[in-house]
């Protein structure tokens, strides 16, 4: 009836993950019987569970994302700490459980957090930054989402009700292969992989239409913005494979030209590196030679784009604010594991360094740059946006402090150890060596843990003290990409007329003439606007996946085929429904925007006199 | 890919068209298999060069994929697509040849385990 | 904005390539545009982004079975001791397989035709042909299959049964759920007619049709023709 599934699934002789399951179960519960209690439910449904509006799909990817990271966090202080203590000892970590928190560390930061953020920051900002109102396949966007979010929830079942992989987060045969792995660790991973890859793959097919094929009138190719470029080279990677992401500074580079060609040289040679993985596989010199050289190759596009941001820094005024903080030492950090990495691209030298902790620290070292700095910028940048408030400018400076200390002081320990032969992995050791290097990464993982405290702090903070940081034009930053001519939060239609886009940075050529004039230009002919309909189509397929998912694993093969059943019958029903669109009259639409141009007018009033 | 103002006949025209030629190239990837009019190791090759063809006359007559002006966008998604099939298929090919020229037989290894 | 759009948009890509005389309307209700090949034109149509995501979508669909190819092509002697292709196929089976799936894609470019002219009774005569056809493919290649699993020739008897069961197995899917899909579009073009989002599902259907017959012709090429060789 309940195909392999048994009562003993649940690991009641294993304190650990008993305890911890247990407390994410009653968090989980207490916060939804406190969501439906205070009656946010009705709300939560119709304005974001059925959403189809990028902007708040956007919000709820990146918190996914925030969320999953902490737990991947969680994952890595274990480790961390099991290192610290585990020398000629067994430590508080058995080998069977310690190799699924590694394999669910790897698994979690780059599926569940990493890439829902940094979709999250597209899916926010791309329509905005093109335009326009909104993707080109709205539901479609949701489902992803949602999709997403169901792998997620997989995995954290796994922590409940059975294990998780033991594998590593690439589950390498035989050691993923039944004989050596008999659990329903291994499914887990695959299910929760595969129904969330439909979701990314969606998005991946979403966005490369949205940026090829809609955008404002005037806005031709070179006239996107350089997030948009970079957006549509993501998601190139994610339509033919899964993309390595990063995110960029949102203003005019040195040369917007160089820029572009840099990061689709980038997208295209990171076809042709693959291999580089498996250099101690057993294929020869000719094969290691070539994705050698084609790894060490990719470094000049990033070079070409790093020292096209340090020139665009000097040519400019710099205000150091917490977004410009997060982006400088992206830069910083981004740029040393950039130059590990090309000395793990020399086939010699890998054959030394690979699965050792040189190895490990390098991939941090470019990862925790070049994602997680990169998404803390874009977070704190478009956070006014999207809520119309700005976060607390000192929680967020100590966040980023201490996360840029933390990092050093947890990874270049785990440099000298990998050069020292420590392998990854680990669970235990006993030489002398390393011992030192591993408990000064313990220590730096209690920073990285501060700075931790210090983003939720920051968001409290901010939320409490949210009347002062207002952002009253929805222009905080003085930005020049077209999010900012919309209002802090944007109405659902994000601009009242498609703006005509003239030269390469449109907001500003418009915000220059409003001050030299020191008036708005004229008002415009409102009319009204179509826009999607909500639809909890997305929920509803991502609820039967789940249900699917689940069964898969278990084997309870009467739940795999209702599930599948359910969700085609809500294509089905989705597909038949008649109203597709709603129409937002012409006054709403005036009156929106009215609004904004009050606040803009007054913002002139204010700054009569000023240069710009 | 989209349609274009077309008369019923002409539409119609189009597809037989394609259907004959697909016919006839499929007819030919049999015929090729079966004759001796072909070196043996050139059959393979042989036969890819039909498919391809073959695919060809797909794309232009049942998908409407042509070099008109209004079609760049699905033709460079196309060599898109096609840039990274021949990546995977052709790297994979070359990487596995030269691991099984290069790595001991799996049997040898588990006789060496004993 | 649908208020004054025609029953169902003319394609109208904003961004043809090539400094065109046609002004092109730009399906944002903003009146027409100069193409200019930079893609200045302004969103283009619902047409034509469905049909572009589509594509696309095809596209990464074929990449996935690329992947699935380039395990067969690298297990195709893998044959562990036991049968291979030459002891397998049943050539007059494939033949009809191909056949059938050719015939359908004709049909179903008719079915377009009939589309265009608007007519419910031919199209949906030239939906049900694609369908009866791709069935008699499906009822075909799962006899094929059955057999082999009956001779002990199944997908665990090698690496090369695997490699052919995953491939031919993965197309045969993809051709279940069109048949799915086929039976869903025959429905709601007999309750709700040819409106604008009927039309677009329908040039998706389409595409991926005859998408579906382009890697069938991969297919019998690499596993089967070829197969048969070695």
């Amino acid at each position: 009836m309940f195909g392999k599934l048994t009562w003993d699934a649940i690991p009641w002789s294993q304190p650990i993950p008993l305890v911890a399951g247990s407390v994410v179960v009653l968090v989980v519960l207490a916060v939804l019987a406190w969501v439906a209690l205070k009656g946010y439910l009705p709300y939560l449904w119709r304005e974001w569970i059925t959403s189809v509006d990028h902007k708040r799909i956007g919000v709820m990817y990146t918190l996914l994302g925030l969320v999953m990271l902490l737990r991947g966090f969680i994952d890595a202080i274990m480790m961390r700490s099991q290192q610290a203590i585990a020398f000629r000892a067994a430590g508080y970590l058995p080998p069977e459980h310690y190799d699924q928190i590694f394999s669910a560390h790897g698994t979690i930061m780059i599926f569940f957090a990493a890439m829902p953020i940094i979709i999250g920051l597209m899916n926010f900002a791309v329509p905005l930054q093109l335009g326009v109102r909104d993707v080109a396949f709205p539901t479609l966007n949701s489902t992803s989402f949602w999709l997403t979010a169901t792998g997620a929830l997989l995995v954290n079942i796994s922590l409940v009700i059975g294990e998780f992989a033991r594998t590593g987060w690439l589950v390498y045969p035989p050691l993923s292969e039944l004989p050596y792995s008999p659990g329903v660790g291994v499914d887990y991973y695959l299910w929760a992989l595969l129904i969330s890859g439909v979701g990314t793959l969606m998005t991946g097919i979403n966005f490369v239409t949205t940026i090829l094929k809609i955008r404002a009138p005037g806005m031709s190719y070179l006239r996107m913005t350089i997030f948009c470029w970079t957006a549509l080279a993501a998601n190139l990677l994610i339509v033919a494979a899964f993309p390595i992401l990063t995110a960029t500074l949102g203003m005019l580079a040195f040369n917007y030209r160089s820029m572009v060609a840099a990061t689709m040289f980038i997208c295209l040679v990171s076809y042709l590196v693959w291999m580089h993985h498996f250099f101690t596989m057993g294929a020869g010199a000719d094969v290691n030679a070539f994705f050698g050289i084609s790894t060490s190759i990719i470094a000049v596009g990033t070079g070409v784009k790093i020292y096209n941001w340090l020139f665009t820094m000097y040519g400019g005024r710099i205000r150091f604010t917490t977004p410009m903080l997060w982006s400088v030492g992206f830069l910083v950090t981004f740029t040393i594991g950039g130059m590990t990495g090309v000395l793990l691209a020399v086939p010699p030298a890998d054959f030394l360094l690979h699965n050792s902790l040189f190895l490990v620290a390098h991939f941090h070292n470019v990862i925790i740059a070049g994602v997680i700095f990169a998404a803390f910028a874009g977070v704190t940048y478009w956070f006014p946006k999207a809520f119309g408030f700005k976060l607390d400018e000192g929680w967020g400076k100590a966040a980023f402090w201490l996360s840029l200390l933390g990092f050093y002081v947890v990874f270049v320990p785990l440099y000298v150890a990998g050069l020292l032969g420590m392998t990854r992995r680990l669970q235990h050791y006993d030489v002398a060596a390393w011992r030192p290097w591993v408990l000064v990464a313990g220590i730096g993982i209690i920073i990285m843990m501060a700075a931790a405290a210090c983003q939720v702090v920051q968001f409290v903070v901010s939320i409490r003290r949210r009347e002062q940081l207002r952002d009253e034009t929805g222009d905080p930053w003085d930005g020049r990409s077209l999010e900012w001519a919309t209002a802090s939060p944007p109405p659902p239609f994000n601009f009242a007329v498609l703006p005509n886009v003239q030269g390469a940075e449109p907001y500003w050529g418009i915000k220059q003439r409003a001050i030299e004039t020191q008036q708005l230009s004229a008002e415009p002919r409102y009319e009204p606007i179509e826009m999607p309909r909500n639809s909890p189509t997305g929920f509803i397929t991502a609820f039967f996946s789940t249900l699917t998912g689940f069964a898969l694993i278990w084997h309870i093969w009467w739940l795999v085929g209702l599930g599948l059943v359910a969700a085609y019958a809500v294509f089905v029903w989705f597909a038949w429904r008649d109203a597709v669109e709603y129409s937002i009259p012409a006054e709403e639409v005036a009156r929106y925007d009215r609004e904004r141009r009050r606040a803009r007018e007054q913002w002139l009033a204010q700054h009569a006199g000023q240069p710009a | 890919m989209d349609a274009a103002e077309l008369t019923i006949r002409e539409g119609i025209a189009r597809y037989v068209i394609g259907f004959v030629l697909a016919s006839v190239l499929t007819a030919a990837s049999f015929y090729v298999l079966n004759t001796s009019l072909i070196w043996g190791p050139g059959i393979p090759v042989a036969l890819v060069v039909l498919a391809i063809a073959q695919m060809g006359v797909h794309l232009v007559f049942f998908l409407h994929i042509t070099t008109a002006p209004d079609n760049t966008n699905n033709v460079l998604a196309l060599a898109f697509g096609v840039l990274i099939v021949a990546l995977v298929i052709g790297g994979s090919l070359w990487i596995m040849d030269h691991l099984s020229q290069n790595v001991m037989p799996m049997h040898q290894m588990m006789q060496m385990q004993r | 904005m649908s208020a004054t759009d025609t029953p169902f948009e003319r394609a109208s890509d904003p961004y043809r390539v090539g400094r065109s005389r046609d002004w092109v309307s730009t399906g944002a209700g903003r009146g027409y545009v100069y193409a200019t090949g930079h893609g200045e034109g302004g969103p283009a149509s619902k047409r034509v982004i469905v049909g572009y995501g589509f594509w696309i979508f095809l596209l990464s669909d074929i990449v996935m079975f690329s992947a699935f190819f380039a395990a067969h092509a690298v297990l195709q002697t893998a044959t562990a001791g036991g049968p291979s292709g030459r002891d397998l196929f049943n050539w007059w089976s494939i033949v009809a397989q191909t056949a059938f799936l050719l015939v359908s894609s004709f049909t179903c470019g008719l079915s377009a035709v009939a589309t265009e002219a608007r007519d419910q009774l031919w199209t949906q005569v030239a939906l049900l042909v694609t369908g009866l056809f791709g069935l008699g493919f499906l009822v075909l290649e799962g006899r094929d299959f059955a057999g082999m699993v009956m001779q002990g020739a199944g997908p665990q008897r090698s690496a090369f049964l695997s490699s052919l069961f995953a491939v031919v197995g993965l197309h045969g899917l993809h051709v279940s759920a069109g048949l799915l899909w086929l039976g869903t579009m025959m429905a709601q073009v007999f309750v709700k007619g040819f409106r604008p989002e009927i039309l677009r599902r329908l040039v998706c259907f389409n595409l991926f049709w005859h998408a579906l017959d382009i890697i069938w012709v991969a297919l019998f090429t690499i596993v089967y023709l070829i197969g048969l060789g070695r």
